[in-house]
């Protein structure tokens, strides 16, 4: 960033006496001008595509919206009443913060052990590369179909490979004590590649001097993982841990494609699933509206406690 | 000075916000005065919305069709937009919402209450009584909301029973079953496993969706889903037996286990692959024989059999043609619901689909005649019973599902599943 230091003139000036010099005035208007120019299509963008939408959001969860007859009624906080009274949708906040809790590690564990190994001179390294990160550029619905058929109970690839010895595999996606297990399997499996390749940018960053040092201090291989490659990583685990919480808070896709209609009794319904389902199959676009408020202070509470650990980071920095 | 004025900006800036908010709220969806051109020519360009015509062949069809009703009607262009049933409400919803509803929205049973009551829908001002005499009974009365009609039928599907007589031979048995004991002895007779996997369902009762394989029990055990006041009834005495019906074919009798196959499973419909003895199924499931086990027809392996116990049932629905009440071009809209729903367009309809024809001068079609599971279907109308009835029925029936699956997998009772169910039905008919 560049600071641009005033003229002595105007340092020595009595505040609020010293005018600047026409031209240095025109100038800056017009750079103002510029700004303005440049910044009006985003602005105009965010307001109407993000702005507005968020405050209707937000005014429509404290109304009774009439989508079909088109009225509107104040409720205050009937709509937060009514939605935690619904075992459903706490049903769906459990199943997102498990569904949370297990794909967020694992993935992040999985990754760096990956990321660590991908770093190392290997063969065909740019191949395997690729091939981790294909899950994350392939549409979910595409992947979330291959998974079904791997997962069906009478020809699928899991079942098929289990019978081999002699074990009758579950209904992996219709048993509500296997469905959302299937569920964060396919999710890690889809989730590993970014993450690998942020940890492989960030291993790379390492200096090659602190393993040599370490490497004559005798350290073994777990040692320096330990050591050494672990807490250097840690301003990227940081981000990809904060990424992939708002992330898996958001899921969706997988779910909707592998177990529809909430999986079997509701096994696997998650937040974001509930508001499409009250939103656009039940008309209760207020009663959604809620849903997604309670979504979005689960997101900024992650986010404010992610900000408030990276920004300490960036201050010993 | 300069906080101040900031302050009023910001106070201005989230004012105008806010109040957009509330005027694009505010100002979506609701019935509005019929348009320009009620009853005039039909004429301008109108928006159509299907969740019939699936598909390539479906498209093919309706074009051909459109093609037909712009040589009828040439100064109207009609701009498709092809969707499924699943995905029908979501279409719906945005459209109403964003204030540009379609002009012609083709839907089934059981939504025209919930639509004509909230003034989504434009009163096609037919004869009730005239409509019976060409159509369907079953089909006109589901259109008609107090009194009115709001829609004109197109055609009828159906669930009922179906057996595989060669399979029925191999167990020394001839006949369908005519109540639910027989069902469940059948069942257990005909259920086959091998080493503890089940190769063959003696009753498969999850390839179909599940609430409409609920219904027909549940009509067939003599119960209701609502009284005629509008009160919830399906957690009567009759409903919690037809669910544990249900319940005992999965968890006692085990002659289907949960997740042997679902509606649409990629794998295909165990009955026609041998894989089941009998099921409760859709009438299309025909076109599924016909096109991967056509040597069952010919050698005449499949049966039908409605669903019976204190009385016979058939679960029935169809597709019903609706012009909505802020249509620009009412008369355009009206002239292609009639269409659709006169011979020609509905018999290619149904053609595509494997449906029941809802016109009585259809019933005696070549369609209809090549058909068995539509000769079945039509010959059993009088059995038929209708889903929805009450204006909360797209917020409720959503919920069948995961309330029939907790029972089924023995996580809740019969009664609590339905009872809850209930309940949940109740508060969405309040909220109203």
């Amino acid at each position: 960033m560049t600071v641009t230091s005033p003229p002595a003139a105007a340092l020595h000036a009595p505040p609020g006496t010293a005018a600047p010099p026409p031209r240095r005035r025109r100038l800056g208007y017009e750079r103002r001008r510029a700004a303005w120019l440049m910044l009006t299509p985003a602005l105009i963008h965010l307001t109407w595509w993000i702005g507005v939408p968020v405050l209707a959001t937000f005014v429509l969860a404290f109304t009774h919206y009439d989508v079909l007859a088109g009225t509107i009624s104040w409720v205050g906080l009937d709509n937060f009443t009514e939605i935690f009274a619904d075992e459903t949708w706490n049903l769906s906040i459990l199943h997102t913060v498990v569904y949370t809790f297990f794909t967020v590690p694992v993935a992040m564990a999985i990754a760096v052990v990956i990321a660590v190994l991908l770093n190392t001179k290997l063969r065909a390294r740019a191949w395997y590369r690729a091939a981790f990160f294909l899950p994350h550029i392939t549409a979910t619905v595409a992947i979330a179909l291959v998974w079904m058929w791997m997962f069906e109970p009478n020809v699928g690839l899991f079942n098929a490979v289990l019978s081999m010895a002699g074990l009758n595999g579950p209904a992996w996606l219709s048993d509500p004590d296997y469905a959302m297990a299937a569920v964060i399997v396919v999710s890690v499996w889809k989730g590993i590649g970014l993450k690998m390749l942020i940890y492989l940018a960030a291993l790379q960053s390492i200096p090659p001097e602190t393993y040599e040092a370490a490497d004559l201090d005798g350290a073994s291989a777990p040692r320096r993982f330990w050591s050494i490659t672990l807490p250097l990583l840690k301003p990227a685990t940081f981000f990809v841990f904060v990424v992939s919480m708002i992330d898996a808070f958001q899921v969706f896709d997988q779910v909707y494609v592998l177990t529809p209609d909430g999986g079997p009794a509701n096994a696997t319904t998650v937040m974001t699933f509930e508001i499409y389902k009250t939103a656009f199959s039940e008309f209760r676009i207020s009663t959604a509206c809620a849903q997604s408020l309670v979504l979005f202070a689960f997101l900024l509470v992650l986010t404010v406690i992610s900000r408030r650990m990276t920004g300490k980071d960036d201050d010993a920095r | 000075m300069a906080s101040q004025t900031s302050a009023v900006t910001r106070r201005t800036v989230l004012g105008a916000a806010f109040g957009l908010g509330v005027a694009a709220a505010s100002g979506c969806g609701g019935p509005a005065p019929a348009g320009p051109g009620d009853n005039g020519e039909a004429s301008g360009t109108i928006r159509l919305l299907t969740p019939i015509f699936e598909g390539t062949e479906g498209q093919k069809t309706l074009e051909g069709l459109l093609a037909t009703f712009k040589q009828q009607h040439p100064k109207v262009s009609v701009e498709v937009d092809y969707t499924t049933y699943g995905k029908l409400s979501e279409k719906l919803t945005t459209s109403i919402a964003s204030g540009r509803p379609y002009d012609v929205m083709l839907m089934g049973v059981g939504w025209i209450p919930p639509f004509a009551a909230k003034g989504v829908l434009a009163d096609l001002g037919e004869d009730q009584q005239e409509l019976t005499s060409r159509f369907n009974k079953r089909v006109v009365d589901p259109g008609v909301y107090q009194g009115k009609v709001y829609a004109l039928p197109i055609m009828l599907d159906t669930r009922f029973g179906y057996y595989r007589k060669d399979i029925f031979a191999e167990a020394g048995l001839s006949a369908a079953p005519k109540n639910f004991d027989e069902l469940r002895d059948m069942g257990r007779k005909l259920t086959k496993r091998e080493g503890g996997k089940l190769v063959r369902a003696g009753l498969d009762i999850l390839a179909n969706d599940l609430r409409q394989t609920f219904l027909p029990l549940l009509w067939a055990n003599g119960g209701e889903l609502f009284t005629p006041d509008g009160k919830v009834a399906f957690n009567s005495p009759a409903g919690v037996g037809a669910l544990q019906f249900m319940t005992d074919v999965i968890l006692t009798d085990k002659t289907e286990d949960f997740g042997f196959t679902a509606p649409g499973a990629a794998t295909g419909v165990p009955l026609v692959q041998g894989r089941a003895a009998m099921m409760v199924g859709h009438n299309n499931v025909w076109l599924e024989i016909e096109k991967n086990a056509p040597d069952l027809i010919k050698d005449g392996k499949i049966g039908f059999f409605p669903i019976a116990n204190t009385r016979p049932a058939m679960f029935q629905g169809g597709t019903l043609g609706t012009v909505s009440a802020k249509s620009q071009s009412p008369a355009a809209a009206k002239a292609l619901v009639r269409y659709l729903a006169d011979s020609d367009a509905a018999l290619a309809a149904c053609k595509q689909r494997g449906n029941v024809p809802a016109l009585k001068a259809l019933e005696s079609s070549e369609y209809v005649k090549a058909n068995p599971a539509v000769q079945f279907a039509m010959g059993n109308l009088d059995a038929a019973y209708s889903e929805g009835g009450v204006p909360a029925w797209l917020e409720i029936r959503g919920d069948f599902k995961a309330a029939i699956e907790s029972a089924l997998l023995g996580k809740k009772t019969p009664q609590q599943a339905l009872d809850e169910l209930a309940a949940k039905a109740t508060e969405a008919m309040a909220r109203g």
